[in-house]
């Protein structure tokens, strides 16, 4: 009895060191900013609460609601044309559509803007097919709040239509088929049966999307939309008043857990789960005459505008100026990535493996509750992550009155790469434990009974059974990476720049054509990446 | 110790709720085969699982081929013990073609404790075909049946030739004609390579043909460990009795050594199981082939029911004290008697083994 409680005391600490590490760094920002916000409050603070904190709040709910709108109509949309109906290019549009998972918002902001602005693309071309005229005066102007809502619903409207989606294509055919024996138009089987069982995941989509929503940085900050990301990082390069940009960041917090609360509590009992085998997949109608060019033109219109419009600008403007290419040092850039992309992929997998592993053999409460705090990281907005990180890292060195922490973590691709492992964690273990749940635990026991030892087991059954998780781990952080900002730019080394960054840079100089190279190849990278693991993304990542 | 296998007390429980009290057993020589037989969701994998060494027991003793497994203060980690067990299902692992699952059971990798056994002595082709699978080798787990991928599991922990072979319901999902020749192809292909093996099941017909003997268990204990011929006709508790739902209790006077009396079946004869002192009031089982019809007696009850089993018919005869009486007759017995008819029954009574409780 004794030996054997020793050894489970054993396994218990070390299976922990993952999730604890992470665990504990996920911590720092929101014990520094709950703890800052009941502390001593600084001038510019109180100068902001009297006039712009409000204001503020205001932009950051207002953007949250149109794109809110805009992505549930996109996504829910489009999900169910594709899911439900076969029509002239359905098949195409199915995955096509996730390609805009691409484009990042301010990449979309740059282009939106190139096209309405005064002598911009839109005005090029009117003068193109009607000759000379006054366009300027006609031509919408779209910038600041309805620019941000714009660009950013047409980035974020994937996560609503891969998980929609997903939940529609796997609903049983004989739930359809109750309906149609009752009578009910397509309509109302859509309102009645279709839409209340995937309700889960368009929650869990709608969710997804106000996160990353009001974590934006790199779209408000090009529109000079007053929000509460562009305030902190405001606060914290302009004014360098690090408690402001902590008592925001409050606010902004607290706008994350009202989601996470809203998101458990409306899915309730309900959970979005796709079944692995023994579903009937729903049989699609087949659309003809008008209709089905109709749905054509939807799909190709939310296409053209998710995808092929940012893409033809940056294409436009290589054509248009190739020379500004000898601006961008190409090959620095890719190396930059893959440098990033490579180590924090493989910490992240490290360490997942690490927890996922100890979860499955020691079934430990207390690792499954750190792991699921650990997980919230992603919750994080990156510019929290990136602004507390630096905080208390300065503070730590201060206080120890030792330099070379700073030195380890502040500006250094190190200290990048564990910021992006914080914020990618949940990601690599969802990937993994989703691998690990379809395996059995008894075929674990098979192994061990065939004479192999723990490591043998993972070895020989675990490991190739994973491999395609893993891969897919480090496409999507890949894509994650490549588009990622605020965290970026805060926290990596000086002149070091990724695509991403360099674009930021150009485009905050007002060489908004500059921006050219940098997007396009981000697109065309993150594309590819979609590309390849696209049947796996489409089942809901 | 001169056995083969011994559990002796074993105790097993989760958050402390007892799930196995006491269970002990042993297996005389290699190559018999046990079958343990209890209602579901009583704890029949449990045991299992606790030789194979997956669960951890509270406390006892697990005694195999001259090695202890566990006892006190060892415990064998379940890779060296060199036990197999077959799942009841999943247990493929799914990005194995079922060639190379199977072929997982004979391996000896870098990172495996060595098989002193040897191979067996049947080949993966011969085991499939045995097991009616010869043309699924190259498929993955998704794509063939629950019954199919239950054989194969077999066919991997047979092949991988172990001391112990633990068979958890291996025949649940297969369906009655086909379970019948795989039964006789198992017990076939056991008894030849001499692996000493104990089934788990719910099926009394399957435990009684595998087994050289058999364990009840009931109500968290191992309450008959027996030949299958003395489970069936000397179940030792009532519990037993109401697990196998074939017969009913009668109340009886003992008249002497070898005589009861039922104040409606009148006097009964047969060996008496235990020694009972005279006068002393107990319950006699009667089971269905207990009692023999005979149209010419004038013991005679109202058939209320009948049971078609093919090989004969169970009549449930009615008392006027209310007791439910099955009586097994064959059915090519000429005189059918519908419900209602009466029905005699040969006197005086006489059936082997009295059991009393």
């Amino acid at each position: 009895m004794l030996s054997q409680k020793y050894t489970k005391l054993f396994k218990f600490n070390y299976w922990f060191i993952s999730s604890l590490l992470i665990s504990s760094i996920v911590c720092i920002p929101l014990i520094v900013i709950c703890s800052s916000f009941f502390g001593e409050l600084s001038d510019y603070y109180k100068l902001l609460k009297d006039t712009y904190l409000y204001l503020y709040i205001f932009n950051t709910l207002a953007l949250l609601f149109g794109v809110l709108i805009l992505t549930f109509v996109f996504g829910v949309g489009s999900a169910y044309l594709v899911s439900f109906y076969r029509f002239p290019g359905s098949t195409f549009f199915t995955w096509a559509l996730i390609l805009s998972f691409a484009v990042p918002g301010y990449i979309y902001a740059y282009s939106l803007t190139a096209f309405f602005e005064y002598f911009g693309n839109l005005y090029s071309i009117l003068k193109f097919l009607f000759g000379e005229g006054n366009y300027n005066d006609y031509i919408p102007r779209v910038d600041s709040l309805l620019g941000s809502i714009f660009s950013i619903s047409f980035s974020l409207f994937v996560y609503v239509y891969i998980i929609t989606r997903a939940c529609f294509i796997y609903q049983s055919q004989s739930q359809i088929d109750a309906g149609k024996n009752m009578g009910f138009s397509n309509y109302k089987i859509f309102k009645t049966i279709l839409l209340p069982s995937a309700r889960p995941g368009i929650i869990a989509g709608l969710s997804l999307v106000a996160m990353e929503c009001v974590s934006d940085f790199g779209t408000v900050a090009f529109f000079n939309v007053q929000s509460l990301t562009t305030a902190i990082y405001d606060s914290w390069i302009i004014f360098d008043d690090i408690n402001t940009a902590y008592q925001l960041s409050f606010f902004l917090i607290i706008f994350i857990f009202i989601f996470i609360a809203l998101e458990k509590k409306l899915r309730s009992r309900s959970r979005f789960n796709i079944p692995s085998r023994g579903y009937r997949t729903v049989e699609k109608i087949q659309l003809s005459g008008n209709v089905k060019w109709f749905m054509f033109a939807l799909l190709f219109t939310l296409f053209f505008f998710s995808f092929i419009f940012p893409l033809s600008q940056m294409f436009f403007w290589i054509i248009k100026f190739p020379s500004n290419l000898n601006f961008v040092n190409l090959l620095q850039l890719i190396l930059n990535t893959f440098q990033l992309v490579g180590f924090t992929t493989l910490i992240l997998i490290l360490l997942s493996f690490i927890t996922n592993y100890g979860m499955r053999i020691s079934e430990s409460k207390f690792l499954n509750l750190i792991t699921s705090f650990s997980v919230s990281g992603y919750a994080i907005p990156g510019i929290i992550l990136a602004v507390t990180l630096l905080g208390f890292i300065s503070y730590i060195s201060n206080y120890l009155n030792n330099d070379s922490i700073k030195m380890l973590f502040i500006g250094t691709v190190f200290g990048l790469i564990i910021a992006y492992c914080v914020r990618f964690y949940s990601l690599a273990i969802n990937g993994i434990k989703t691998g690990y749940d379809k395996l059995n635990k008894s075929l674990d026991d098979v192994s061990c009974l065939m004479g192999n030892s723990r490591l043998g087991t993972f070895m020989y059954v675990h490991f190739p059974f994973l491999k395609q998780n893993l891969i897919l781990i480090a496409m999507l952080v890949s894509i994650d990476i490549l588009k990622e900002l605020p965290l970026t730019l805060i926290l990596r080394p000086y002149n070091f720049e990724t695509f991403a960054t360099q674009a930021y840079v150009f485009a905050s100089q007002d060489m908004l054509e500059f921006t050219a190279g940098p997007s396009l190849f981000l697109i065309l990278f993150a594309s590819l990446i979609i590309l390849i693991s696209r049947k796996k993304i489409l089942k809901g990542f | 110790m001169k056995n083969f296998l011994e559990i002796k007390d074993l105790n097993f429980s989760v958050d402390n709720e007892q799930i196995l009290k006491n269970i002990t057993f042993e297996i005389q020589n290699k190559g018999d085969i046990i079958c343990i037989l209890g209602p579901s969701g009583i704890g029949k994998t449990t045991i299992l699982k606790s030789i194979a060494g997956l669960r951890r027991i509270d406390s006892g003793l697990i005694f195999l081929n001259n090695k202890i497994l566990t006892d006190y203060n060892r415990f064998v980690l379940p890779e060296d013990r060199n036990i197999a067990l077959s799942f009841q299902d999943n247990a493929l692992f799914p990005h194995y073609t079922v060639e190379e699952n199977i072929e997982f059971g004979i391996k000896r990798s870098l990172f495996c404790s060595k098989n002193k056994n040897g191979p067996l002595k049947y080949s993966m082709d011969k085991l499939l075909d045995l097991f009616f699978i010869p043309e699924i080798k190259n498929k993955y787990p998704h794509e063939i049946s629950a019954g199919q991928s239950q054989r194969v599991s077999l066919v991997r922990s047979i092949i991988h030739n172990p001391d112990l072979l633990l068979l958890d319901e291996p025949f649940a999902n297969l369906d009655q004609h086909l379970k019948e020749k795989i039964q006789e192809n198992l017990k076939e292909i056991i008894k030849s390579s001499n692996i000493t093996t104990i089934v788990v099941t719910h099926d009394k017909y399957e435990a009684f043909y595998l087994g050289d003997y058999c364990g009840i268990l009931l109500n968290k204990k191992l309450v008959q460990f027996d030949s299958p011929y003395n489970i069936h006709h000397i179940p030792v508790s009532k519990e037993i009795v109401q697990f196998f739902n074939r017969g009913v209790l009668v109340p009886a006077e003992v008249m002497s050594e070898d005589t009861l009396y039922n104040d409606e079946l009148g006097k009964i004869k047969g060996k008496l199981m235990k020694n009972y002192l005279k006068g002393e009031k107990l319950n006699l089982l009667i089971q269905p082939e207990d009692l023999e019809h005979d149209d010419t007696s004038h013991l005679k009850f109202q058939v209320i029911d009948k049971k078609f089993r093919g090989t004969g018919f169970i009549y449930i005869l009615k008392t006027s004290s209310n007791l439910k009486l099955p009586v097994f007759v064959n059915s090519h017995h000429e005189h059918l008697h519908a419900e209602n008819d009466n029905f005699g029954i040969k006197t005086p009574i006489y059936i082997d083994h009295l059991v009393c409780f």
